[in-house]
């Protein structure tokens, strides 16, 4: 009988594992958003002051908090808010930030300088206090949270995609479609955008995470989406002043943040280690 | 390098005025907020008129822009909409206990990355390796105000040992300060210390793989003396520029950290100035940490410049 042939291709289990850790944490994050009603056994608002600050349990999974609201079911209407301000801030950001980026590039001269100079400087200023100044200026809602966080955002894409469409700008098949008289968006659009959508996606991902990182910062601060909404960052917040006799009020909303936020990190890391391993180490 | 730091100081005041235009612009987005929380829902039309005139809120954006301005380049912050008392040596006070924090936080967030880094580096490829690229990926995601949470939960709540919050300045009680200042200093330094692991572990990747560190071991030089002695100035440049970011960043924490455990520094005021839409408060206290943040990037370029004399040279030649 033959020995078992060895294996011929080994599995590169750090470059799919971090994949796959993200992707499954991010799957799961995404459908407990899409699903969060029927996957909450109680309604995130309805208040049972008889049922105050029961500790975890069979009724209440993950307790409930001083309103007697259960823990379990705002944690998972939270994820909903958490992931539209994520996605609408990032989508802001790419967008904003490929336009400005793109032209940059492609334009060069007066237009960049003027463009990349603003967002050099919107760069060096931190980014949390960039978003809580917005929010000072617009009010506070989840509507404006979604701008500011993606206002924050463009300013990184935006050096992103300049950078990158530069090293693209300067193959031939550029020039090439110049010569031939391609129209300039059209050139943008349809050769430039599609040979930088990689790393633009890989910085999508990351900028997820930071988004979800953010929008917990804003309604922490009670600047994001105002109650009773459940968000994460608000649930914190609150959960502190419970922290001797409820510390799962603390604690939870936390675990949702960090989860998600790793989700996010590990995909990001994973496509790009997918992408482009010579990047890795 | 004295033309290099003339360079950087010559671009230090345009980016400070753009940055100032740009707050001012934020904050002001959507007028009359200020006249409405002052003096509450029921005020009349008369009353709210009467309050922007007095504060000049009702001129056009350029010029309250422009009047500010020249207020604050003679060292006038203006005075507070709800307490008529002056922003600016309200700030000077708190700004003390903000980069106390600032700097105690980014002390352990480098006392975290560099060893762990270069540890990491070291042993690149292996088990401890990416246990160390692990930890920062942990570190990565806790969001510093839940970390922040979960101290007090463990350190004051169960253990007793820390006290929750407040604030005794250094020179009255060093140890008690120090004691108030080590959970807040950790919830920013754990965090931001993920990416500077990071930093330090490529770095120091790079540098142990070049020429001059083989001859420096073919010298005969042990691991230590190698890694330690001339592979760590090598690896430390470009962490730097790294740091510096990392550094500015730590202030978007500071108002945060700063609101859970109850330090009355810049960062609170901020909040103080948002929650009261008391806009020379806010604005005050977000330009001065703009002023930090410059002044932390403009003092990370010349010590970058100082360990590294080739980034000179290329900024004349630009």
């Amino acid at each position: 009988m033959m020995p078992a042939p060895a294996t011929l291709v080994r599995i590169p289990w750090r470059r799919v594992g971090l994949l796959s850790i993200g992707a499954t944490l991010t799957i799961v994050l995404l459908l407990v958003a899409l699903f969060a009603p029927w996957i909450a056994p109680f309604s995130p608002y309805e208040i049972n002051v008889p049922e105050r600050l029961q500790p975890p349990g069979a009724v209440h999974w993950l307790g409930t908090d001083e309103l007697g609201r259960d823990t379990f079911s705002r944690t998972v209407f939270a994820a909903r808010i958490s992931v539209q301000v994520a996605a609408v801030a990032v989508g802001i950001g790419l967008l904003g930030g490929i336009l400005i980026g793109l032209s940059s590039a492609y334009f060069g001269g007066a237009w960049d300088m003027i463009f990349m100079r603003n967002m050099d400087l919107l760069y060096a200023f931190p980014a949390v206090l960039l978003a809580i100044v917005i929010m000072a200026g617009l009010g506070t809602s989840m509507v404006n949270a979604m701008i500011a966080i993606g206002i924050i955002f463009i300013p990184g894409y935006a050096r992103l995609s300049r950078a990158t469409a530069q090293v693209v700008l300067r193959q031939p098949f550029i020039e090439a479609a110049i010569t031939i008289g391609m129209s300039t968006p059209r050139i943008l659009f349809r050769e430039i955008l599609p040979n930088i959508a990689t790393p633009l996606m890989v910085a999508g991902a990351i900028g997820f995470a930071y988004a979800v990182l953010v929008e917990s910062a804003l309604s922490f601060l009670g600047l994001g989406a105002q109650p009773p909404e459940p968000t994460w960052g608000e649930m914190i917040n609150s959960g502190r002043g419970q922290m001797t006799n409820a510390p799962w009020l603390g604690i939870v909303p936390g675990a949702a943040i960090f989860l998600s936020v790793l989700g996010f990190n590990m995909l990001g890391d994973g496509l790009r280690d997918f992408f482009d391993p010579q990047l890795r180490d | 390098m004295i033309q290099f730091i003339a360079v950087r100081l010559a671009a230090f005041v345009p980016t400070l005025l753009a940055i100032s235009a740009v707050l001012f612009l934020a904050i002001n987005v959507i007028p009359g907020g200020a006249a409405q929380a002052s003096l509450g829902i029921k005020a009349t039309p008369q009353a709210i008129a009467r309050f922007n005139r007095e504060h000049g809120l009702d001129r056009p954006l350029p010029e309250q822009y422009v009047a500010w301005l020249g207020k604050v380049l003679q060292g006038d912050f203006g005075k507070s909409l709800q307490s008529g008392t002056p922003v600016g040596p309200e700030l000077l006070v708190r700004l003390a206990l903000t980069l106390e924090l600032a700097i105690l936080a980014f002390l352990i967030a480098n006392l975290i990355a560099v060893p762990l880094g270069c540890l990491a580096a070291y042993h690149h490829q292996r088990a401890a390796d990416n246990a160390f690229i692990f930890l920062a990926t942990i570190m990565g995601a806790l969001p510093n105000f839940w970390l922040a949470t979960l101290l007090i939960l463990f350190f004051t709540v169960t253990l007793h040992w820390l006290p929750p919050g407040g604030y005794v300045p250094f020179v009255e009680a060093p140890l008690e300060n120090l004691s108030l200042m080590l959970m807040p200093a950790i919830s920013l330094g754990v965090v931001s210390s993920a990416l500077l692991l990071r930093i330090m572990r490529t770095g120091m990747i790079e540098v142990i793989s070049s020429d001059y560190i083989r001859t420096a071991r073919a010298k005969g030089a042990g691991q230590g003396a190698v890694i330690w002695r001339h592979a760590l100035r090598n690896a430390l440049i470009p962490y730097l520029t790294v740091g510096g970011v990392e550094f500015s960043l730590l202030f978007g924490g500071v108002v945060i950290v700063e609101n859970i455990f109850l330090l009355p520094g810049v960062g609170q005021l901020a909040l103080i100035g948002i929650s009261q839409r008391d806009y020379p408060l806010l604005l005050a206290s977000v330009l001065l940490i703009a002023v930090v943040v410059l002044s932390a990037n403009l003092i990370v370029d010349v010590v970058g410049a100082w360990l590294d004399p080739r980034r000179v040279r290329t900024v004349r030649s630009a």
